[in-house]
């Protein structure tokens, strides 16, 4: 099909909406339009940015910050990781190990008649790295990735039971039914890739279920729905409708859709104001891209043996995890802007939450996700990718440093966890923030949800105080009415 | 002119000033001055009644001077500023809030400030004087949407044009700007208009035939009467409501329990819009129906709109009351937003930051739910005859009742005591057994065992799916004739056992006992055991069947759990054994999965046989009892025995079977079940580690529970109270003895209240929602927000005008929306014009009609319509099925698991109502289109319908297909291009093989033709 390509003589910048109405018709021209815009072509004003993304919701914008990261991974550790096993070393805790909690809430964690004595971690400790940061034994091969990490050890969440956490970290918000993190950048953002969804989460495939809360943890609330994660599936296509019924082949879908797209080019013409018809011809030759562009991105078969092996993938401790990873640096090198995978499975010991054995439970988790996450860090750095990508690695709260009474393993504990990020602008090897001497609460530097929200926005260009949306009469924000930046941490 | 309205103070917590450009001071603005307003300002402000201790916070100059103690705050130092010392209570002398101290988080946050030098942009007491923004109430009632409605003169125009009362409101406003309306649409077009806004389905090619044909001058009334009398009426417009009340079948949250009953509401819906219930009652029933109509379903049902939103169902202790504000919050914010387009839920944690709702109203509006609790009821269809068979009923049924009643009166003391008398003749000749005592107990499975104090074992730990025991007991008799082994209750068990299965059952499948000596040497064997007998037998498992050569058949006791069971096996030979034995028996479970025993008991007895059971059925409890003298037992053990005796006597049992049997003939209820709120009911509960709710409510500070400030008692949003008694006015009181507080009820009366109420917000409201639904925007584009944020309306006369209607046709919709629809604006064609669209580019004057695309509902059911395979069966429970063939309003929406079609199309998520829809156009939609095999099964249906056949062509197939799915007839360009294509199809599957090809092109084209945008579009 010829496209008629109109002649730029007035206005200097057109808008998106006068090219369109001034080129009366042709499917393409909208992939036109995009190209143009990102040349710079197309100069677009607030009110038209708004305009253009009803019609093009998922089409790239820059946010108004110079952005240090272009996409985020992150591995989300499900159930709660415990920050005085990992991260946040705590000698005082070894001294007074079987001691009581002075001062302790029984109310603090789930099982408040389960409160037992502080319990010293039952892993090593040891300082790696030029930055000497603390890192639990459970991580040998993290260990060697220290300096690339900036930690948090003081965050916090404002609740203590796992689904309002993980709404709360998820969309800052403990009560269910808000736009998550993932769905607010591609909001903002857009998605570099036009072939693939712009937001897709990973969750357990080894049958363990999906986090509490289910999708709602990457739903998108009051946003449009087209800026919710798309979940691969576990098991079978990984994408629904991707693949074209059989028996009509790629010859006669294409001339299935052929004949469509000339329908509708007719139907176009006489209604060449309405933007969003052309954006919907368009959106039958991104599904038809979309067959061919979206297996390709997640079929990791196609790395080399060496990158395979890197990430453990055929490591049955961690080949699942690792598959995952290596999908993650695939979706994101195709300009995917955000992805999730969550380690581990719904609850108890299906996931990072050892409320039975520490040991056990941290260990085993640790041994599915240290060797996968090291690789990708350097798979990122070695491709030149981590410049760009911003990776996040977190749970929904942390743990108490007491033991829960009756094994050998630890309660939810909001008052404070630890978060790593690395890459896309964050200050390599800093570390930010201190619990008291037990790890129990944040105490110093405290980084509320709102304010993990605001530097994650932050990093991506994103302002988090402007980063809006106008639902039954409120301008609603991820963060609320709160939020800090931590610049602390930003390169 | 909106801030008109407000009387300024300095806007504490929300202003754009407070976002300083100053970091440090945006943090003081956002998280220091909070603290200090609410927990220091009433002893340590300019304003303070009291000030004490010569300190003031609420200047910077306050805390650098200091008070009595010397300067409060030492900048960056927090361990050396007394403010720190004293909010960490570290000095007793000096703990403040003397009252209590702040939570950790206001700690952290003051000491952090601190620690950051205690940025302060305040510069003076006199400017910063704690004056909260107030709001000015009486002023805000001169705003748009709370004035009385106003009944204005019909604009005058000079036209022929309007053919509806709305049509001089508009044609005015267009010719102020020189614009002339569109020439109306194709009547093809208006049909298709009508019946998807309507009806939500595409008309019929004869409809459409008819209508194009009917060339009377009221052949639009007569499509559109038809159309409001469809049922279809109602199911499309139940979703449009359903979208608002966050309708959903399941709890949300971690688990997402089904709802099951839920769906009575969505019907209630449906069927108010079918029989054009008028509006104020639906509004009153949706509030507070099981108070106003209690006999009346439809009005109980309705209540589900106030259980329809999420709820927590797994609550911890320390967040009880918070998550019951949580969900009273999710009522009142939707009722604000639905019925009266209001965003009260802003006024939770302070006043409202636009509209005249001061924190105040929130939880006064709040309580009145206070004790408003979800529930299950039947809703009976025939309550009246239910209730005139149920008292012929119980008449007919006191006698039964009288006949136990004179029995236990007259007779049960003395057969007792005949029992007793019967029993203590017979155990006299009953074996003495003795308890043996467990030596060694093994596990092959590893179950771990404990020995009790009563001689018995119990099994704990590893609870395989087979196992076997072997457990050897010393035996002190010199002969065995028989061995006991007893099955006893244990609370620790499941359903107090004595099995270990789910149910508390076990199948012993073999049993075999070995006799060594107890000391020094001697030969070990094994004497075979006979007449077995148990105390209870399940069906099909009895006790013979541990004796016999088949290890899969056993002994079981189902239903009897929670009973103690005993078998008796006497040995063929007496064991004689002079020094003492050890008997070892061995109990294999190799029948059903994990049916092992929970805890054993093993006896032997020397008395000749037969030996028989010494259980004759009597519980030990009540055997201890019974061993006390008749003389020495208390009235309360008297009591006991004779409530268990009265199980067991016959006379009694078989006054009781008549009584029964009896009792099956009650007529039933014959409902089913409504999830609806309600009080004084059973609230269906969860897991939740507290009360369902609270006696009061409470006035919050900042909306946080452990900071209450007073109670809360029930009244309404003073900007629509016009009455000088205020909430008294609309009060109702419950009948004396109800178990409703009729609260709701004062609600629903305040809020339909035209004169002195909420109800002229309620009328505009809902009518400007008609309008949107019609017109593609409503006339305020804000539809749930009409507070001082909203655009004013487009046309306010006329939105007054539509809600003076609505009133005076008794609040029905139907009169409303035939107004609309039958209007020259309403038929106005969609065509752009670009001379108007440089006038009027967002076609705010209505000079065309606004072309939609249909929402994710509409689309499916058209498909389903278009391919012929649509089930117009109505109401009842809805399902998950995405091959269900019902409109698509009868999916279940289960939070977790919606339907995916249907979001990938917008459809709400249903966690806040939702008035608008977004349109969005993303590539999953077609991929949908493209390959789901859903819409390739509707495809080859569609074709099957349009096939040729009795001599009929192709071309008659492409002209149907259009007829059916665009209501019009195709181009010759269209039908070459298709008819080419299908050639084309069909030789590319010949050619491949693929079998009937014409058949399979047909299917194509038809996906082609669901796939187009005319058929989701409507001009």
């Amino acid at each position: 099909m010829a496209v008629p390509i109109p002649l730029f003589a007035t206005p200097v910048h057109p808008s998106r909406r006068d090219f369109l109405r001034g080129a009366g018709s042709g499917a393409g021209l909208l992939a036109l339009a995009a190209l143009l815009d990102s040349q710079g072509a197309l100069g677009a004003t607030a009110a038209e940015g708004e305009a253009d993304r009803a019609i093009h919701p998922l089409s790239p914008r820059p946010g108004p910050f110079p952005a240090k990261a272009r996409s985020v991974i992150w591995l989300f550790m499900n159930g709660g990781q415990s920050q005085v096993d990992t991260w946040d070393y705590k000698p005082e805790l070894i001294k007074r190990d079987g001691r009581e909690l002075p001062g302790f809430d029984k109310n603090t964690g789930f099982f408040t008649d389960q409160v037992g004595p502080l319990m010293k971690s039952p892993f090593r400790f040891s300082q790696q790295g030029e930055s000497g940061t603390w890192v639990s034994e459970i991580f040998p091969e993290l260990a060697r990735r220290v300096d690339d990490l900036a930690l948090i050890h003081s965050c916090y969440t404002e609740t203590n039971n796992h689904s309002p956490a993980l709404f709360e970290i998820n969309t800052g918000q403990s009560r269910m039914g808000f736009p998550c993190l993932g769905a607010w950048v591609t909001y903002g953002l857009g998605s570099e890739s036009q072939n693939l969804p712009g937001f897709v989460v990973m969750y357990d495939t080894l049958g363990r279920g999906l986090p509490k809360g289910h999708a709602s943890n990457w739903g998108s609330g009051f946003l449009p729905g087209v800026y919710q994660g798309t979940a691969l599936n576990a098991q079978g296509a990984p994408i629904d409708d991707l693949t074209r019924p059989e028996i009509l082949s790629d010859r006669r879908q294409r001339a299935e859709l052929d004949l469509l797209a000339r329908r509708n080019r007719r139907h176009f013409a006489e209604r060449a104001d309405e933007a969003s018809l052309a954006a919907r011809i368009e959106s039958f030759e991104l599904a038809y891209r979309m067959q061919m562009a979206a297996p390709e991105a997640i079929d990791i078969r196609r790395e080399t043996a060496s990158t395979q092996k890197l990430y453990g993938i055929d490591d049955p401790k961690c080949g699942h995890f690792a598959k995952q990873c290596l999908i993650a640096r695939r979706l994101v090198e195709r300009g995917v802007r955000f992805v999730q995978i969550y380690s581990g499975g719904m609850e108890n010991e299906r996931s990072w939450d050892g409320h039975q054995d520490i040991v056990k439970n941290h260990g085993g988790f640790a041994m599915e996700t240290d060797r996968p996450i090291a690789a990708l860090l350097t798979d990122l750095k070695s491709r030149g990718l981590l410049d760009s990508t911003l990776v996040v690695c977190n749970g929904e709260f942390g743990r108490l440093p007491i033991v829960q009474k009756g094994g050998t393993g630890r309660d939810h504990n909001p008052h404070a966890f630890t978060a790593w990020l690395a890459g896309g602008g964050v200050k390599a090897g800093a570390r930010y923030g201190q619990t008291d001497e037990f790890g129990h609460k944040a105490v110093v530097d405290r980084v509320g949800v709102n304010d993990f929200h605001a530097t994650i926005l932050r990093l991506l260009g994103l302002d988090h105080q402007k980063l809006t949306y106008r639902f039954n009469g409120r301008d609603y924000r991820l963060t609320d009415v709160g939020g800090r930046v931590v610049e602390e941490i930003i390169a | 002119m909106k801030n008109l309205f407000f009387v300024c103070g300095i806007a504490l917590f929300f202003s754009a000033e407070a976002y300083a450009e100053d970091e440090g001071a945006a943090f003081f603005e956002a998280k220091v001055r909070p603290i200090l307003v609410e927990r220091c300002f009433s002893c340590h402000s300019a304003g303070a009644k009291k000030p004490r201790g010569g300190l003031l916070l609420d200047s910077k100059e306050g805390w650098e001077k200091g008070g009595d103690s010397g300067p409060a705050i030492v900048p960056g130092k927090p361990e050396e500023s007394l403010l720190a010392q004293a909010i960490r209570y570290d000095r007793d002398e000096l703990r403040m809030p003397p009252k209590g101290k702040l939570a950790e988080k206001e700690i952290a946050v003051l000491n952090d400030w601190i620690k950051r030098g205690a940025p302060d942009p305040r510069r003076s007491a006199a400017v910063v004087k704690p004056t909260k923004r107030t709001i000015d109430v009486e002023s805000a009632r001169s705003h748009w949407a709370f004035r009385p409605l106003r009944a204005t003169e019909q604009p005058k125009v000079d036209s022929d044009w309007p053919k509806s009362p709305v049509d001089p409101y508009i044609l005015a406003r267009l010719q102020g700007k020189k614009l002339k309306p569109n020439p109306p649409a194709d009547r093809r077009v208006l049909l298709r208009r009508l019946s998807f806004d309507l009806i939500g389905l595409p008309p019929s090619p004869e409809e459409t035939d008819a209508f194009v044909a009917d060339r009377s001058p009221d052949a639009v009334e007569k499509a559109v009467d038809r159309l409001l009398a469809d049922p279809g009426y109602g199911e499309r417009w139940a979703r449009h409501w359903l979208d608002l009340a966050r309708f959903a079948e399941s709890h949300g949250y971690e688990h997402d329990y089904d709802r099951p009953t839920a769906y009575p509401y969505r019907d209630f819906v449906a069927r108010a819009f079918n029989s054009d219930l008028p509006f104020d009652l639906f509004v009153k029933w949706q509030l507070a129906g099981d108070e106003l109509a209690p006999d009346d379903n439809l009005a109980l049902a309705a209540t589900g709109f106030l259980a329809a939103g999420v709820h927590s169902t797994q609550i911890t202790a320390n967040q009880v009351e918070k998550e019951r504000y949580d969900e009273l919050d999710d009522i009142v914010q939707t009722v604000g937003t639905s019925m009266l387009g209001l965003t009260i839920g802003c006024a939770r944690c302070h006043d409202h930051k636009y509209d005249p709702i001061p924190t105040a109203d929130y939880y006064r509006l709040l309580s009145c739910f206070t004790t408003t609790v979800r529930g299950e009821i039947d809703l009976i269809p025939d309550r009246a005859g239910y209730a005139k068979a149920l008292a012929k009923y119980e008449r007919e049924h006191a006698p039964y009742v009288e006949a136990l009643a004179k029995f236990d009166r007259d007779s049960l003391a003395s057969r007792l005591s005949a029992w007793e008398n019967a029993r203590a003749s017979a155990r006299s000749a009953k074996p003495k057994w003795v308890v043996l005592e467990p030596i060694k107990s093994e596990s092959k499975a590893g179950a771990a065992f404990q020995t009790l104090e009563d001689g018995s074992i119990r099994a704990s730990g590893k609870n395989a799916d087979f196992d076997t025991y072997t457990i050897a007991v010393a035996c002190e008799l010199s002969t065995v004739t028989a061995v006991k082994v007893e099955a006893l209750s244990d609370p620790g068990l499941v359903r107090k056992g004595p099995g270990r299965a789910d149910n508390g059952n076990f199948d012993l499948t073999d049993l075999s006992l070995s006799v060594g000596p107890r000391y020094g040497i001697g030969a070990t064997w094994k004497p075979s055991l006979i007449n077995p007998k148990a105390t209870f037998e399940q069906s099909g498992l009895p006790i013979a069947a541990v004796l016999d050569s088949d290890i899969k058949t056993g002994w079981a006791i189902d239903p009897q759990f929670g009973r103690d069971h005993a078998a008796v096996f006497e040995l063929a030979e007496d064991a004689r054994t002079d020094s003492g034995a050890i008997l070892t028996f061995r109990l294999d479970f190799q029948g059903n999965l994990r049916h092992n025993i929970g805890r054993l008991r093993f006896s032997a007895t020397s008395s000749p046989r037969p030996v028989g059971l010494v259980d004759d059925g009597v519980p030990v409890e009540i055997a201890r009892l019974l061993e006390i003298a008749a003389e020495n037992r208390t009235s309360e053990q008297k009591n006991r025995i004779l409530d268990w005796y009265r199980t067991i006597d016959p006379e009694r049992r078989a006054l009781r079977r008549a009584c029964d049997e009896h009792a099956r003939t009650a007529p039933k209820p014959d409902g089913i079940k409504a999830l609806v709120c309600s009080e004084g009911i059973q609230p269906l509960r969860l897991h939740t580690q507290g009360a369902d709710f609270f006696e009061k409510t409470y006035f919050l500070l900042r909306g946080d529970p452990n900071r209450k400030n007073g109670e809360a008692t029930p009244s309404f949003l003073q900007v629509l109270m016009n009455s000088p008694e205020k909430e008294k006015h609309w009060r109702i009181d419950p009948p004396a003895g109800s178990r409703l507080s009729f609260r709701r009820a004062s609600l629903a009366n305040w809020i339909t209240d035209v004169d002195q109420g909420a109800g002229a917000l309620l009328a505009r409201v809902i009518v400007n929602r008609l309008w949107q639904h019609h017109f593609g925007r409503g006339l305020v584009a804000t539809p749930s927000d009409f507070g001082f944020q909203a655009d004013p309306p487009t046309h306010p006369e006329l939105l007054d005008r539509l809600a003076t209607e609505l009133i005076r046709n008794g609040w029905k919709l139907k009169p409303i929306q035939r107004m609309m629809v039958l209007s020259a604006t309403y038929r106005e064609s969609s065509i752009d014009d670009p001379d108007k669209s440089r006038i009027d580019p967002d076609d705010r004057l209505l000079w065309r009609h606004r072309r939609v695309r249909l929402e994710a509902e509409p689309i499916r059911d058209a498909l389903l319509s278009v391919s012929g395979k649509l089930d117009r069966r109505m109401y009842g429970p809805g399902t998950l099925d995405e091959h269900q063939t019902r409109r698509s309003l009868y999916f279940t929406i289960k939070r977790s698991k919606l339907i995916p079609f249907l979001t990938r199309f917008d459809a709400p998520d249903a966690l806040q109502g939702l008035a608008e829809r977004s349109s969005t156009t993303v590539a999953p939609q077609a991929l949908w289109l493209m390959n789901d095999p859903i819409v390739r099964e509707w495809s080859e249906s569609f074709a099957r319908r349009i096939e040729p056949r009795e001599g009929r062509t192709l071309e008659w197939s492409v002209r149907e297909a259009y007829r059916l799915a665009f209501a019009r007839e195709p181009s010759a360009e269209e039908s070459a291009d298709d008819l080419a294509f299908l050639k084309r199809q069909a030789e590319s599957y010949r050619q491949d093989g693929e079998g009937d090809g014409s058949r399979r092109a047909l299917t194509d084209f038809c996906q082609s033709i669901l796939c187009s945008n005319e058929f989701v579009t409507i001009d």
